[in-house]
């Protein structure tokens, strides 16, 4: 595969930011699983509590996970 | 009769929505709305998918490999089906993303054009064969499918 092939470099972006998604999606599961806050969670991620609570709060309580108050 | 095509869109909308929360996806993206279409629901589109190939688990392979490989662009080397899942999630309820907003708006102008007052699952796999961008192309040509060859089936299908 050329690198420097625009159609494919543009396509291993999309691949790269779904790859990310998958795993913060994974990770934020895992954390939170094993009891950590949202405030640690959201400090190795490098964003605000309420952003990292807003965006996966509902499908963690929807999955079962028993979460730390904020 | 209206009522009944509707219901075939809405059911398509919905499938590509499931299949988006699938994938832990917060958009609908047009591979959703191709999945969608190889369901039952896809009617003779999802037949014309299958003669070429495209079941819906073959197209679900194939996306895979078209991630690996473009990921390995980057550098980066991924055996997808290896990957942590996170329990996806029924209420985040996608929504439809730029890639699924242009197969619906090619299909609405196909359809336009040859005067039908309803988009069908054909006029919807026309929409979505109408690029060589994207991750569906690329896509079908892993799959090792001739997309000009399959739009023009498809196009023979609302003609």
């Amino acid at each position: 595969m050329d690198p420097t092939d625009p159609a494919a470099g543009l396509a291993a972006v999309v691949a790269l930011r779904r790859l990310a998604d998958r795993l913060e999606d994974s990770q934020v599961e895992q954390a939170m699983r094993a009891g950590w806050s949202w405030s640690d969670v959201a400090e190795v991620l490098g964003v605000t509590r309420q952003a990292v609570h807003k965006k996966h709060a509902a499908r963690l309580i929807a999955a079962g996970v028993a979460l730390r108050r904020r | 009769m209206t009522t009944k095509l509707k219901d075939v869109r809405t059911l398509l909308v919905q499938n590509a929505r499931e299949e988006a929360e699938m994938d832990g996806s917060a958009m609908i993206e047009a591979e959703h709305v191709l999945l969608s279409l190889a369901s039952p629901i896809g009617g003779d589109a999802a037949r014309l998918l299958a003669e070429a190939g495209l079941t819906r688990d073959a197209i679900r392979a194939a996306l895979d490999q078209e991630w690996e490989q473009s990921l390995a662009v980057a550098g980066v080397t991924v055996t997808v089906a290896e990957l942590p899942r996170a329990t996806s999630e029924r209420g985040r309820n996608p929504k439809f993303g730029e890639s699924a907003k242009l197969v619906l708006k090619r299909a609405a102008e196909r359809a336009k054009r040859l005067g039908a007052s309803r988009m069908s699952p054909a006029h919807v796999l026309v929409g979505v064969l109408d690029t060589k961008l994207g991750r569906v192309p690329r896509t079908l040509e892993l799959a090792g499918v001739d997309r000009t060859a399959l739009y023009a089936k498809a196009i023979q299908l609302i003609d």
